[in-house]
This record gives C-alpha cells, structure tokens and sequence, in this order.
C-alpha cells in the first residue's frame, strides 16, 4: 500500500536536492557581485556587523556581554526585526571578510542568504517529488530562480527570500512529521527558525491548524480514546487561549503587558499549557500514533516556535514583554509607502483587491506564470467538484498533500491583498507563495507531457516519461532564462511578456523600480567622470548604501555623498512616479534638463544622471 | 503555446528598440530643422532616453498625460514616437493628440523612432508671462495693519527674510507629474500675505492664473493642513480680478482665467499668496496673459 506521504527518500533523491541546493548556491555566487545594495539591506549589514561584534565581546568578556546594556548597545539598531538572518549575516563576515579575507564585505555577508535562497529548490525538489513525481521537482525546482525578481532576491542579505525558505521548510517538515514518529520536533525548530527570520512566520500556524486538526480527526474516527485525547489538547488550547484573551481584555494591552512576570498569572497558563500538551500528547500518542503524528508537530510549533524566537534574539533576553510588544505593534502599524500601479500612485488603504494577482501576473514570466495558474487552479477545481455528489466519483478528490500546498500558494497572496495591509516592495512580500506555486506549476507542465506521452506512444511505444517532460520543461523555462539572464541585477525592474516587458509595464503605468540598487549600472560611468572630490547625490541611495559602494570598491573613496542636489555637482535620478519633483529640483540646481548618461532598461528610463553646468 | 509566444517576444523585443544611431540621426534633423521654440511631444511618454541626444534649443515634453497637453506655447510640435514597442497604440494617442493639430509634411522613420511634424492651432502667443517678468517684480510681505517685509532680488530669486524657503522664483517644479517652469511661492503664514507686484501687466486676449501645490506635498490630507489662496489684485485699486484656492489634498493645477470683455483695464498687478498654516504648502504658481489661438505656425 501507498503510504500517506510517499516520501522521496531514496538516495537518489537526497542527491538531486543537493545537487540542486549546490547548483542554486553556485549560481546565486557567480552572480552576485554587480547586485547593488538595496535600501534596507545595507542597513542589516551595519546590524549584522553590530550583532557580530556583539559576539566577539561575548568570547571576549561574557560577563559584560551579557548584561541589557552591552545587549542594547548591539542589538539595538534594526530591532525591528528578529536576528537570526542579520546573526548568519554577521559571522560570516567575521569569517570569509575579516578572518579569511576571502571575500569582499557584502560578499561575505550575503554568503548565508545565499544557503538559505539554495535551499528552496531543494526542498521545492523533494516536495514536488513526494507529492507527485521527480520531473515535477525538477520544473518546480529551476523555475523558482528562474522568477527574475526572485532570483535578484535571492541574492539579498534581506529577509524575504529567506522567510519564503523557512515558510518551506516548516510546511514540508509538518508533512513529514505526518509519517515521521520524531518529525514534530523538526517542524517545531522550522517553525522557531521561521519566527526567527521575519514576522511572516507567525500567520504559519493559521495555515497548519487547520490541516493539523482534521487529519487528527480523521484519524481518531474509530478510536474513542484517540479522539478524546485529541479534543482534550484542542480545550487545552483553547481555554488557555480564551483566559489569556479575558486577561488581555480586562487589563488592557498596556498592562497585560506589565504584567507578565515570572510569578504571574499569565506565566502559570503557558505553564500549564506546556505540562498539559506534553501529558496529553502522550495519551494520544498511545491511544493513535498517526493521530499523534498529525497533531504533535502542531503543539512543538507552539512550545518550540516561541521559545526558539526568544533565546535566538538577545534583545529579547531581559525584557521579553516588551520589547516584543514593541515589535508586533511596529509591524502592526507598518507605514505605507507610495507604490505606483496601472497609472495611479497609490499612497494609502483602500489598496485595490486584485493588486497582488496582477502584479504576480505581470512580474513572473508567463511560460510559468500559466502553468502555476493552471495547477493551482485544477486543485481548486477538484477540490470543488469533488463536493458536488453526482460528480464526486468521478472527479479525483485533492489529496491531503495536494491541498496543503494549494493553501500555502493561496495564504500568502491573501495575506498582502488585504486592501488595508501595506502593497509597496514589488511581490517580495508574497514569495512564501511562490514555492507551492512552483510545485504545482510542475505538476501541469508534467501532465501536459504524460498527455504528449499518451500520444506518441500510440507511434513509439518505448518512450520514457523523460522523453516529453525533459523538452516540455526546457520550452517553459528558456524564456525565463533569457529573461532573468537580460534583467539581472536590475530584478526589481523586471515585467514579464504578459506586460509587454518593460516597456509594456511602463506604458500600463507599473512601477519601474524600488529599493536603489539599479544605481550600480551608473557608477562606472561616475568613477570615470567625476572630478576628484565631487560632491555626488545618488538619489534614493542611503548613507549606509553610498558607504557599502565605496567599501566593497564599486565607487571611488575621494567621492563625497551630498544630502541634495542643491549642494552637489553630480547627481544620479532614479525613476519613480512619485519622485517626479526630486528630478526637477535636479534641474532647477544644475541649470539643466539634459542627462549626462543613464540607465535605460529596454527603452525605460530607470536611473538618470546629471551633472552640474 | 505560452513558452512558444514567450520566446518569440524575446527574440523580437530588441529588433523593436531604438538604437543610438537612431537617435543621433532624428538629433540631427532637429538641430537643422526645429525653430527655437518647437517642443517635441514624446509617444510613449515615458520614452526619454532622446533627452540625452536633443538639442537644447528644443523642449523635450513626455509627461504622464502629456498626450492631452494643449503645448499651448508651443507654435509647432514634433512628435517623436516608438510604434513597435510592446503596447504601443498610436490609434489612441492620435485620438488625444490630433484635434487642433495639423501635420506638416510626411513623417520620418529612423529605424524604430517615427518623427512628425505638427502646426499647434491651440498655440496661444505669449503677451505676459508671470516667469519672464519676475525679476523686474517687486516682492514683499503684506501683514495686515503693518508695515511690509520686503524681500529683495539677489539675481536669481526675491529672499525674505527669514526662512529659505520664503522667496520668489521662477523655478522647475511638479503638479502631479507635469513638469512646469513657474513661480516658487510658499506662504508665510497666518494672514500675512507673500506679494508679487508686477508694475506693468500687458493684457492680451486673457488672463490666466494657475496654480498648484508642489510634488508629493499636494497629497497630503493632515487635519492641520490648511487652504492655500492665490490671487490677482489690480496693484491700483486693490479690486480682485482673479483667485483659486487650493484646499489640502488637492492634486495638479487649480485655474482661473478671465477673457474678453470681462477683463478690467489693469496697469499692474499683485499676484499673492497666503495661508494658516505654511506647512507643507509650497506653491507653483503662473500667471500669463496671452492673445486668441491662430497665431503663427
């Protein structure tokens, strides 16, 4: 009999997800030295940096290290978001730039999001190869990077690619745990890893309970004590919640907050709700052991999740509360930034419903856009026909697998379409989707080539599965290629063939670029032009940034950053709809309306630059 | 079918981009060609790139909208246009551009680049323009029941005293994506009023106030933000002949205009500014007179 998962576990398969974690990690390598430094990014190197010299005073002085202050001083910058990415970030530096000398600073640097981005065809990989077949794991796998504007994110020392990878790896390791009697605690420290790396992390457990508790369910129908176990766990969870809720209520956020102590209230309910998981995991897992395997990883990801997010960020240490209430409530009242689309500036909510579907239609490149489509979209078909009575029989019901990952496709995008959440930042704020779109994208490429299979058979019937799969997935991913091998590093500029392109997207009114780092294509022409010691504004570049370009050798040391362009003599305009007055400030400071040189992306002005009469 | 579509559109894409020969052969017909004075009027907007080829004497125009842009100092038009780039629809920016144009000879082709050649008949002759005029104005600040602050010319803007931002110049600024070449007036605040005083006003056909809070500013809808007013007095008599106001969070350019017989005879004139509260309110601001279309081309 088939088992509930099917897991790939061959060796072989072992070896293709290393071979493709290699060959992503190789290729993101290569690539990465003319990618700029976004805005936020060169600001988590001076954290990572910070963090890491944090941890050499740690070896150093531990006593001293580990007091609030010390703590504070390091981890104080960026704290609004968790350290385990800025961490990686930082040691690595110390290692391959400072230790080894290895590498260049951003080099070093992005070395682990580089591990962490290599990761997602890997584990897109064995995914796709449990829940369907290998060639899906291959399709699946390639055509993730081969997103442009996620193969430029990939190469970021950012968080979004990698929330996207432990978003992943938390998913697959609960479908593992599924058969797995010890793949709870892995789900668990996935879940922890995840909280560590962006707060995208937290909406995880809204998308597994569900799964989570009816599998539990199912599971337990013909055992009475199984199942009174499993409800027993659920009003565990759900009573504590509810006197949590009553607490929070009746004190208010402020002083629920106070008051969480170590002798409190509100301690002596996560107490008890920890003893009582573990003595009722144990009871279910004698009464049903596929029960326990189904709801056990749920209860590791809110005992483990928790607790991992805690101990990885010293900031936390000595005043947990707090300051993680200061962290939900930051990205709870995120700032809106302008962001334009199809024509109109958009600055504040109501943001337009249909804005996260469109623009993933226009940005991913439509030989795998329509797949993903299309697979996502047989899942919800079947799902839906295989309700309806008189068909149900003959219409195959999604499988367990198959739904986990349609949901996981469909959570994240519904996330961002909330009309009130913040839409500026391009797609990077749903690539968690992108992987379960990229499997089921896979799965109709392939089936698209067992059905030319079918055909051909009837001519020669000794054709292997690979013979249609191997050029149906070469035809689908080559206009990837070209595309991302024409864009790169320019990612955030990218629009697929459904655009027009770019310059299909900048007729409809899209936004051209975001986060600065499309600067890199002008300072060549900069450090040949300047004069010594020009006074250069590179507009929208930070301080951080302009600093960063001049350490890592991308920009001439003797240049002087300018706060405008009214005290500079050299500026570099980047193009956004919303920005239209800084270039005509350019203008009006340099006497002039012609450009000295550009970026211009398949005819799109994208970074304009001039210089002073 | 799509990964079929998806390669030929990559394989065709750069055979539909202009080259830099291309630009400098329509740069070339320009500089022989093009008056001073001419604008060229880019299809798609947003196809700047040719502002790194264009002769100065020639004002490039692509603007988000600038397909329905009157160009109405603009005697003659060129249009540069990019038909094969990807949503390219000339259909529809003819039917925005061509009513009150009319073509002057054949177009020219240069690879991917298409230029034409129009007669602007809504182009209105200039008699007065607020911009030109600047330097000889005098500026002040005007308090009610006090004496005024003046704000002397340095040779490139009238500075009040105080605040950097308090001056008077002709200036490039932004209404909602348009670039325009205007007077900077912020106001000082409370009742006071910043004044522009032109002696001599020449009236042609009409009289036209426009004006606009700048770039992102005008977006901005916080309570505390408060009406901005711009107007035309007679310098004389003090009788208002033309005013707008500007309530927040209003975009682009606020009009009045007044022509014809409803024109008063004015000698000169005091263009001014105020609001509450300055914050936030700096204004782009034109006040021109000019005589009925039909003029030369």
């Amino acid at each position: 009999m088939k088992s509930f998962v099917s897991l790939a576990r061959s060796h072989r398969d072992g070896l293709v997800a290393l071979a493709l974690f290699t060959a992503a990690f190789a290729v993101l390598f290569a690539t990465q030295a003319p990618v700029g430094f976004v805005r936020d990014e060169s600001v988590y190197f001076a954290a990572a940096e910070s963090y890491a010299r944090w941890f050499q005073l740690l070896f150093r002085d531990p006593s001293n290290a580990l007091t609030d202050g010390a703590i504070v001083r390091a981890f104080d910058f960026n704290h609004e978001h968790p350290a385990l990415m800025k961490i990686l970030f930082g040691l690595s530096y110390l290692l391959f730039h400072e230790g080894l000398g290895l590498l260049k600073p951003a080099a070093a640097f992005r070395v682990p999001a580089f591990a962490v981005a290599a990761l997602i065809p890997a584990l897109i990989y064995l995914l796709s190869a449990s829940l369907y077949d290998r060639r899906v794991g291959i399709w699946g796998a390639i055509s993730f990077l081969l997103v442009p504007r996620q193969f430029f994110n990939s190469h970021l020392a950012c968080f979004d690619v990698p929330i996207a990878a432990m978003w992943l790896l938390t998913v697959y390791m609960f479908w593992r745990a599924q058969e797995k009697s010890r793949g709870w605690l892995w789900c668990g420290l996935a879940f922890g890893l995840a909280l560590a790396t962006k707060h995208n992390g937290w909406f995880l457990p809204w998308v597994i309970t569900p799964f989570a508790l009816w599998r539990g369910w199912w599971l337990t129908r013909s055992s009475p004590a199984g199942r009174e176990a499993l409800y027993q766990i659920v009003g565990l969870f759900a009573g504590v919640g509810a006197q949590f809720l009553v607490l929070f209520a009746s004190l208010g956020p402020q002083r629920f907050v106070e008051k969480i102590a170590p002798l409190s209230p509100a301690t002596a309910l996560a107490a008890a709700l920890v003893a009582g998981s573990v003595w009722l995991l144990r009871r279910l897992a004698r009464a049903s052991e596929p029960a326990f395997r189904a709801l056990s990883p749920l209860v590791a990801m809110a005992l483990i999740g928790p607790a991992i997010f805690y101990l990885h960020w010293p900031y936390l240490w000595h005043h947990p509360i707090d300051r993680a209430a200061w962290y939900f409530e930051f990205h709870a009242t995120h700032n809106h930034y302008a962001w334009f689309y199809l024509g109109k500036v958009l600055r504040a909510p109501p943001f337009p419903l249909e804005y996260v579907v469109v623009k993933t239609a226009l940005t991913v490149p439509s030989s795998i856009f329509v797949p993903m489509a299309l697979g996502l979209g047989a899942v919800v078909l079947r799902g839906a026909l295989s309700l309806w009575p008189k068909l149900g029989s003959s219409v195959e019901r999604p499988r367990f697998g198959e739904v986990l990952t349609a949901v996981n496709a469909i959570v994240p995008i519904l996330i961002i379409s909330h009309p009130d959440v913040p839409h500026f930042g391009g797609v990077k704020h749903w690539f968690a989707a992108m992987p379960f779109l990229a499997v089921l994208g896979g799965r109709s490429v392939c089936r698209a080539a067992d059905f030319l299979s079918a055909t051909l058979r009837a001519r020669w019937s000794a054709l292997h599965g690979w013979a249609t799969a191997g050029p149906l997935i070469a035809l689908t991913c080559a206009p990837a290629l070209i595309a991302t091998a024409r864009v790169h590093p320019y990612g955030t500029s990218y629009y697929s063939e459904l655009a027009g392109g770019l310059p299909g997207a900048a007729t409809l009114g899209m936004q051209r670029q975001f986060w600065s780092n499309n600067v890199t294509a002008v300072l060549p022409w900069i450090n040949d032009h300047a004069p010594p010691g020009t006074r250069l504004w590179l507009h929208e570049v930070n301080g951080f940034s302009f600093r960063d370009y001049q350490r890592n050798g991308m920009l001439r040391r003797d240049l002087q950053p300018a706060g405008g362009p009214e005290d500079a003599q050299m500026a570099a305009y980047q193009y956004h709809q919303e920005f239209r007055e800084h270039e005509m400030n350019i203008w009006q400071s340099f006497g002039t309306r012609t450009p000295v040189t550009g970026l211009y992306l398949d005819e799109t002005p994208q970074v304009i630059v001039y210089r002073r009469r | 079918m799509v990964a079929v579509a998806a390669l030929l559109f990559h394989w065709s894409l750069p055979s539909r981009l202009p080259t830099e020969e291309q630009y400098r052969s329509v740069s070339a017909i320009l500089g022989t060609e093009a008056r001073p004075g001419d604008a060229v009027l880019l299809y798609p907007w947003w196809t700047e790139r040719v502002r790194l080829f264009a002769p100065p004497s020639v004002s490039v125009v692509g603007y988000l909208g600038s397909d329905r842009d009157p160009l109405t100092s603009f005697s003659r038009i060129w249009v540069l246009a990019q038909p094969n780039l990807p949503r390219s629809d000339v259909n529809a920016f003819q039917r925005d551009f061509l009513p009150g144009r009319s073509r002057l000879g054949e177009p020219r082709a240069f690879g991917n680049l298409e230029l034409a050649l129009y007669r602007n008949e809504l182009y209105r002759p200039a008699v007065f323009s607020s911009v030109s005029a600047v330097a000889s104005a005098r500026v002040y600040i005007e308090t009610p029941g006090a004496a005024r602050v003046e704000c002397p010319y340095d040779g490139s803007a009238h500075r009040c005293p105080g605040s950097e931002r308090l001056r008077v110049a002709a200036e490039w600024h932004e209404l909602t994506f348009q670039p325009r070449y205007c007077l900077w007036m912020r106001p000082p605040g409370g009742t006071r009023r910043l004044v522009t005083e032109f002696r001599d006003l020449p009236v042609g056909e009409r009289l036209v106030l426009e004006a606009g809070i700048v770039g992102e500013y005008a977006t901005r809808t916080d309570p505390s933000l408060t009406t901005t007013r711009v107007g035309v007095a007679d310098a004389a008599t003090g009788n208002e002949i033309l005013g707008v106001s500007i309530p927040r969070g209003i975009e682009g350019v606020r009009r009045a205009e007044r022509s014809g017989s409803s024109l008063p005879p004015v000698v000169g004139a005091k263009l001014w500014i105020q609001s509450d509260n300055p914050t936030m309110r700096d204004t782009c601001v034109e006040l021109t007179s000019d005589r009925a279309p039909g003029g030369s081309g």
